[in-house]
């Protein structure tokens, strides 16, 4: 009985790590009394996992768990034992039970972020819009990135062009900037916001101060024939 | 309220900012504006370590049930973030209101190792609060310190306002009721600490003189009022189960050193170890009723969602009725997956029972402490178990699946030659060939043997108190005996730095003068001693040095029995009568048995123990 659930992570709470998070939603669980299925074998754990895993520091709207029930439980009654166990600042939105799916860690595909931050000169939005546009006419963003060999650490080079949807400039408050933008994220592909903003950072003449950056992801998409939607 | 947005900044920079945020399930946030006192509770050291800490939970959640009052938490900043937070000019803020410590009404330091001393100091620090006791005003909280260390509180009476010496349930409450009925009144810092020094179990230094000799040893030490008192005594709760018990345990986001529900099921201890400080200082044993725990744990399991639940006290086995408390834990908990574990077990009869029922649910490693490696010299310490205890309990644990063993030892014991020293090796040895000694079809998982020895520190009210300690070089030569000997890739030997417990000796038994050298190392940039990575051997003795502070005077020095003791004027229940009587019996290789069996007189007054059981 697979349930999918939305929940958001919010204020002090996008300072807890991924396998944290997994531990309080463990623990969460036995609090409320949730049937939750367990793994056969010698160390059985419980079995739900969380698509995507948000990187220390950033907020979200909109993460995405898959849990597995031993038995069916209303949604409402679910969510409301729940959110009562639940810090207020991690609570569960919606829930879905599912008939055949794929599962959410490899349904995910893209990644909707708000990125705002500082930058050293006032610019008009429709400078900001120019700016990030004639970036984005490239036909190559290369980032390089450490990769883990076994043991040995390499460098390598990647083209994230294709790595980043629409870019949108939000709002723009003197010296504060605030964006939307569609990356790449899960299997095929991950570009991660930190990467993406530093790689804009490079190849423009913004000079972000990089203190400054708060990130927050608003939703998340699955990808099918060219169309992206939500996978709930 | 500090800066939030600073504080953000921060935290993006430094590891593991969970440590630094609250809001953890069962931390409890009031409106500090409807608050009559506000007490800082503090561990001296980082989060994961204070939060791991059973005392804490038991003072955090008493002084919360009372309205007026509110207990917030703070712990030593990692050296990341307090890198950050001195460059942002952060000040040191409490983890549930993000509330400057310095605007509590009192900031109370747990004393659990000496070597956390100088954390104190960076703390006071890093809230802005004068370092010493004679220079802060009605705008700083009062520095408070209790805890086992508090029994000698010399070392840092400069520091400190006042101490709490014993057990802190009741008196807690004394003191902050009696601040809220001075705040109340007509505020007179002066008049309210000369109350609050008659209030039992409290000392606070600044009305006390100490006069040396001309060996630096005490000639005497004065009290400067005739109001207060010249001996300070412990306090105590006499009935556990009518004491208050938190229902509820703050559960952390990040992993700490014990992630489980830790059940206090007794205080005290009936061995006598003659090394052990808490096996004199926290007499009589009193125990908690069977009924009285299976409640708790009961109520703890369903407020933090742990999976586990630890036993604790000085020496579990020994609960009187620890077979019908596990049985009944283990009906409770089975099919909810709640295991139960025993943090430390000894090696005798008793325990085998115990490992028959808690095994059912997990099988993790096993820990032993003989302590000694020779029966000759655990007579001297008397550490009541006997080579066939251990192989009893050992050849039992391999049958039954277990292959992970770790061994204690001490080095530097009293009368210690190198026979007994390699006596650890010959144990582990003896371990591992028991194992080997079994078929191999019932051999299971693969064997690892660990023994660690640590380095004996001789601490205050305990028969050892008068013995100097080992030399740095005797430490390393009687280590590298053992560790040389040993080449099987089964068996691991570990050894902890002579250099950290020669400190340690000095603070232990150190007297008012040792402030200053403990300032002085903190002012060197000394912090987390205890982490060896950070203990800066060659600060501290520079510090001694400029100090002209002789650390054999403190640490190795053997004391005569007439010599005034800087902890002299506190009572902590045993009499002194009975550690020279133990010390003495120590030298003559005699051990004193349980005192479950036979009353030994140790001084307790009002001991339930006579007659053998409780009650």
């Amino acid at each position: 009985m697979i349930l999918r659930l939305i929940f958001n992570k919010k204020n002090y709470l996008k300072y807890i790590g991924h396998l944290d998070l997994m531990r309080l939603f463990h623990r969460s669980f036995g609090r409320a009394d949730i049937p939750i299925k367990y793994s056969e074998g010698f160390n059985p754990h419980p079995k739900f996992s969380i698509a995507n895993p948000l990187s220390l520091g950033i907020e979200s709207d909109e993460e995405y768990m898959d849990l597995d029930l031993e038995e069916k439980i209303p949604v409402e009654e679910f969510m409301e034992k729940m959110n009562k166990v639940l810090p207020k600042d991690v609570q569960i939105i919606k829930g879905v039970y599912l008939e055949k799916e794929d599962s959410i860690a490899s349904l995910i595909a893209w990644a909707y972020y708000e990125i705002s931050f500082d930058i050293r000169e006032n610019n008009s939005k429709e400078e900001l819009e120019n700016i990030f546009n004639q970036w984005l006419l490239k036909e190559e963003i290369i980032i390089t990135r450490l990769r883990k060999k076994g043991k040995k650490k390499i460098e390598k080079e990647e083209n994230i062009r294709s790595f980043i949807g629409n870019l949108l400039v939000k709002q723009v408050k003197e010296k504060e900037i605030t964006i939307d933008v569609l990356l790449r994220s899960g299997g095929n592909g991950n570009l991660r916001p930190n990467d993406f903003i530093e790689a804009m950072n490079r190849d423009t003449n913004l000079n972000i101060d990089l203190d400054s950056i708060m990130m927050k992801r608003l939703s998340q998409y699955a990808e099918k024939d060219d169309n992206i939607y939500k996978p709930l | 309220m500090i800066d939030k947005k600073i504080l953000d900044g921060i935290l993006k920079k430094v590891e593991k900012p969970a440590r630094y945020i609250g809001m953890e399930q069962n931390s409890v946030i009031k409106d500090l504006n409807n608050i009559k006192v506000k007490f800082a509770f503090s561990f001296p050291d980082v989060y994961e370590v204070g939060m791991s800490h059973l005392g804490l939970h038991i003072l955090y959640n008493l002084i919360n049930e009372e309205e007026d009052f509110v207990c917030e938490r703070v712990f030593a900043p990692w050296i990341d973030m307090e890198e950050e937070m001195r460059k942002e000019k952060l000040p040191l803020y409490t983890l549930e209101n993000k509330e400057e410590v310095k605007n509590f009404d009192f900031l109370g330091f747990t004393l659990q190792y000496e070597m956390s001393y100088t954390n104190i100091l960076n703390i006071l620090d890093l809230s802005n609060i004068p370092l010493l006791s004679k220079d802060r005003s009605d705008e700083d909280p009062f520095v408070i310190a209790g805890g086992p260390c508090a029994y000698n509180p010399e070392p840092i009476a400069e520091f400190v306002d006042f101490f709490v010496i014993g057990e802190g349930e009741e008196v807690t409450l004394e003191i902050l009721n009696l601040y809220k009925r001075h705040k109340e009144g007509i505020w007179d810092r002066e008049k309210f600490l000369k109350e609050v020094s008659q209030i039992e179990g409290i000392y606070v230094p600044r009305y006390y003189d100490v006069v040396y000799n001309e060996d630096n040893t005490i000639k005497e030490m004065l009290a400067l009022d005739p109001e207060v008192p010249t001996i300070i005594k412990k306090r105590m709760i006499k009935d556990l189960d009518s004491m208050f018990s938190p229902e509820k345990m703050i559960v952390p986001f990040v992993e700490t050193v014990h992630d489980r529900v830790s059940m206090e099921i007794f205080r005290g201890c009936t061995h006598g170890c003659r090394f052990c400080q808490a096996g004199m200082i926290y007499r009589p044993v009193r125990e908690k009723s069977t009924d009285k725990i299976v409640e708790l744990a009961e109520r703890l399991i369903e407020s933090t969602g742990y999976e586990n639940v630890s036993l604790s006290s000085l020496s579990s086995c020994d609960y009187s009725e620890l077979h019908l408390l596990i049985t009944k834990l283990m009906e409770r908990f089975e099919d909810k997956k709640v295991g139960v574990s025993l943090p430390s077990l000894r090696l005798d009869s008793s325990s085998i029972d115990v490992l028959k029922e808690i095994e059912k649910v997990r099988k993790s490693g096993l820990t032993f402490a003989p302590e000694a490696g020779s029966q000759r010299l655990r007579d001297v310490i008397n550490k009541g178990i006997t080579e066939d205890d251990l192989d009893n309990t050992v050849s039992y644990v391999f049958k039954e699946g277990w292959s992970t063993i770790k061994l204690y030892f001490m080095i530097g014991l009293p009368t210690e030659t190198d026979e007994d020293v390699m006596g650890i090796r010959e144990l582990a040895y003896k371990v591992k060939d028991m194992f080997f000694a079994m078929p191999k079809e019932e051999r299971k998982g693969n064997l690892k043997v660990t023994a660690s020895a640590s380095c004996f520190v001789p601490k205050p009210f305990t028969p050892f108190q008068w013995m100097g300690q080992e030399t740095i070089d005797e430490f390393y030569r009687k280590i590298y005996l053992v560790k040389n000997s040993i080449k099987d890739n089964k068996v691991t030997f570990n050894y902890h730095d002579p250099e950290l417990s020669y400190l340690e000796a000095i603070i232990a038994r150190g007297d008012r003068r040792v402030s200053k050298l403990i300032l002085r190392a903190w002012e060197k940039g000394c912090k987390f001693d205890g982490w060896s990575e950070h203990f800066k051997y060659d600060s501290w003795l520079e510090s001694m040095e400029e100090l002209d502070i002789d650390g054999f005077f403190y640490a190795q020095r053997n004391r005569s029995l007439d010599e005034v003791l800087p902890w002299d004027f506190i009572r902590p229940g045993v009499s002194k009568d009975y550690l020279i009587r133990e010390y003495k019996k120590s030298l003559e290789e005699q051990t004193t048995s349980d005192c479950r069996e036979q009353c030994r007189g140790c001084g307790i007054v009002d001991c339930t123990m006579l007659g053998g059981g409780n009650k």
